[in-house]
This record gives C-alpha cells, sequence and structure tokens, in this order.
C-alpha cells in the first residue's frame, strides 16, 4: 500500500491504527512515526532540548501550519541540521520496527502533515532497503530474536577477564532493572530503539546478558553482611607501577569475575534513586 | 547556521576533496552522500574504521575516556578524514572526507571542516 502511494505522488499519513503513522509528501515519505520507538518530540525532552511543555505548546501554535520545525529551530531549540538529523534517526528507527509488525489496517487521510513540518526525504524503496540492511546487521550481531522482546538481565559473573563498552551499552546496562525489554530501555533513555536493541544484542554476543538458553541461575549465596573482600584484579586496580614495561591500561574500569563489583553497582545505583 | 546538504557541499568545497559522506555511527547508516560511488559500503566501512580506532585508543591509552576529535589516515592516494559531531539524542555522526593528495592542504581541510561540523550541529 504504501508503494501503492508513492507511485501516485500521494500527499497525507497513512495511518495504521495505534502502532504507527507514515507521513508522505508527494510520494515521498518524509517521517515516520511507530508507537514503540522515540519520536522526534521525546528524542527532543529526554535530551532536555525542550520541556514536554514547550512541545505541546509548539505542537498547537503550529499543528494547522505544519511548519513547527521551523519555528523550534527560529528559537534556537536545536539547529537545522539537528533537526534534520532528529527527523532522519526517527524515521529511520520507527521504519524499522512498524515495516516489520503486524499492523490493523492502514487508512490513508489525505492532506495530512505532521506539526514539525518536511525536513527530510526518504524514497520508499531506499527506506526497504535501509531497514533490511538493519535487519541483517541485527542477526550478524547476535542470531536471534529471542532478547529482544525480553527484559534486560546483566549476567552477575562474567566469563572474560575484560570487557569494553560503548557509551550506549554502559547507559543500557546502568539502567537495566531485570525488568525492562530493551525496546522500552529505549525509550527511558532516549535513545533510538534500534541502536539500543544492537548494543544489547552485541553485549549478548560478547556474553555479557543472561540469555534464555544460558543455565537457569544458580541459588544466590547467602547473603553477606560486609562488603565481601576484594580479589586481586578486582576494581578499582592499584596505581599503575612507574618506569618501563607497564601494562596497558583500558580506560574502562577494570571488569573482573567479581560478582561483588556487579553488587556495588547496583547498590550505587539504588542509594543514587533514594536520592531523588 | 546550515542543514545537512550544505554540509556536504561545503565539505566537498574544500580544496581536494573527491567525496563526503555523513555516517550514523551507531547504526552504520549512510545519511547523506556526495561523490562516493557505493555510500552503503562506505558507511559501514568508515564507521568500523572509527570504532575499531576508538577501541585500539581505549586499551592503550593510560588515562581518562577516549573522545576522538578527529581521524586522520593517509593512504597511498590521499587522505582520508573522519570527524564525530556528537548528538544529544544518539551516538556520534560521522563526517567524512576524502583527500586528493596532491591538491588537498591537510591543515586547512581539517580546520574547515571542524568549522562545518559546528556550524551543522551548534554546541
Amino acid at each position: 500500500m504504501l508503494s501503492e502511494l508513492a507511485e501516485s505522488k500521494a500527499t497525507g499519513a497513512l495511518k495504521a491504527g495505534r502502532s504507527g503513522t507514515v507521513y508522505l509528501s508527494k510520494g515521498r515519505v518524509c517521517y515516520v512515526e511507530c508507537a514503540r520507538t522515540p519520536t522526534v518530540e521525546e528524542l527532543l525532552t529526554v535530551s532536555g532540548r525542550i520541556t514536554s511543555h514547550g512541545v505541546k505548546t509548539a505542537r498547537q501554535t503550529t499543528a494547522a501550519t505544519a511548519d513547527g520545525g521551523d519555528m523550534l529551530v527560529r528559537r534556537g531549540v536545536l539547529s537545522r541540521g539537528e533537526l534534520q538529523l532528529c527527523v532522519l534517526g526517527a524515521t529511520l528507527d520507527a521504519s524499522f520496527f512498524l515495516f516489520g509488525a503486524n499492523v490493523p489496517k492502514p487508512r490513508f487521510r489525505e492532506g495530512d502533515r505532521h506539526w514539525l513540518g518536511i525536513q527530510w526525504f526518504f524514497d520508499v524503496p531506499g527506506l526497504f532497503r535501509e531497514c533490511h540492511r538493519r535487519r541483517a546487521r541485527l542477526d550478524r550481531a547476535w542470531p536471534s530474536a529471542e532478547l529482544d522482546s525480553r527484559p534486560v538481565v546483566p549476567v552477575r559473573r562474567i566469563r572474560a577477564h575484560h570487557v569494553m563498552l560503548t557509551a550506549l551499552q554502559w547507559e543500557i546496562l546502568l539502567n537495566a532493572d531485570a525488568d525492562t525489554t530493551p525496546i522500552e530501555l529505549a525509550k527511558r533513555i532516549g535513545r533510538p530503539a534500534y541502536t539500543t536493541l544492537l548494543a544489547v544484542r552485541e553485549m549478548a554476543a560478547a556474553g555479557l546478558l543472561e540469555t534464555p538458553a544460558a543455565a537457569p541461575e544458580p541459588p544466590p549465596p547467602e547473603k553477606r553482611l560486609e562488603l565481601p573482600k576484594r580479589v586481586a584484579g578486582s576494581a578499582p586496580r592499584p596505581e599503575p607501577p612507574n618506569g618501563n614495561g607497564r601494562r596497558a591500561q583500558s580506560s574502562f574500569p577494570e571488569i573482573s569475575g567479581d560478582p561483588s563489583d556487579v553488587n556495588l553497582l547496583i547498590r550505587l545505583r539504588n542509594a543514587l534513586e533514594a536520592f531523588q | 547556521m546550515i542543514g545537512i546538504e550544505d554540509c556536504l557541499s561545503e565539505a566537498m568545497a574544500i580544496p581536494g576533496a573527491l567525496g563526503a559522506i555523513l555516517v550514523d555511527h551507531t547504526s552504520g547508516t549512510a545519511l547523506a552522500t556526495e561523490g562516493l560511488p557505493d555510500p552503503e559500503r562506505s558507511a559501514i566501512g568508515l564507521s568500523e574504521t572509527f570504532r575499531a580506532t576508538l577501541d585500539g585508543l581505549a586499551l592503550s591509552s593510560p588515562d581518562g575516556t577516549i573522545r576522538i576529535d578527529d581521524l586522520i589516515i593517509t593512504t597511498d592516494h590521499g587522505y582520508q578524514l573522519i570527524k564525530p559531531m556528537e548528538t544529544m539524542w544518539d551516538g556520534p555522526i560521522l563526517i567524512c572526507v576524502r583527500l586528493d593528495r596532491d591538491r588537498a592542504n591537510l591543515a586547512l581541510a581539517r580546520r574547515r571542516l571542524d568549522s562545518i561540523s559546528h556550524e551543522l550541529i551548534a554546541s
């Protein structure tokens, strides 16, 4: 149906119930929204560029003219380039999850426009191609979808002596509460759902997350009242020795197999949350 | 303040520029391109280059976390400049320019790329 609309150079909004909406202008896609992925509005509010009240007001005042994006740029909320990149990223993210999902029969509303206006164009075959590429990339990272809809649970003990994390993976681990799925996490931390999912699969491949195939968790050790003793090599590391022959050091915290590191992180997080 | 298309044409206006591309680093997506025959492959290759450099430097750096300002790669044919631009909502966007070795002025190209990135993402 989207391809037909593209061929007939349609302008309007193709709405698939509550699942999402594809906005078209003269047969080209200019924005896609998906209920599961963060919208431009959400990305901007979570990143602190504008309050949700500010977004609401902007949407209301520009709903008729559909030039909300221009207004945000004029007001200095973000630059033209940032707006385009944000729309581009959000659209690719939403397309990936909307096009791959079972959605209710879509209805086309001729002439409907998004309040942000047109910031970027995508041709429909190109959009499909990119979704396909992203799917293949996910499967290369970790060829199973079983983690996509399960809560993210970091393993309590890792097999490796040393791990390297990206900034996004760090955020995911800090926000993982054994209850939230990757896509819910993405919304919470204001990151695109696709990149969050990719980061989760990469961490699974690196053996940092509990996977369904893994053996059931051993019963938790009896609760210790004091901090467990550190073992040699666990973080934080001692001062590096001076002189030649110094070992290469990572800029990231050294992660040992010692579960006290994870326990400490969890306690730290709980304490920080209690502060709020 | 410029948009994506102006950003690319300004990058192509750098003396000696042969091709320019904007890449979303975390997903490896080619966002916009000029003068490159296969943008999708270029995007994947360049974002992997950047990732490998980050990983390698993280291992070899004695202090602090790694932030790359820009990457200059000299090849037998020319130069490749890769500059990350931070966004508030996602991993970095890379702006990459391929330069002719005989015609390019590396110092000038680096400065121009820096100002272009600041015009695109005002931060």
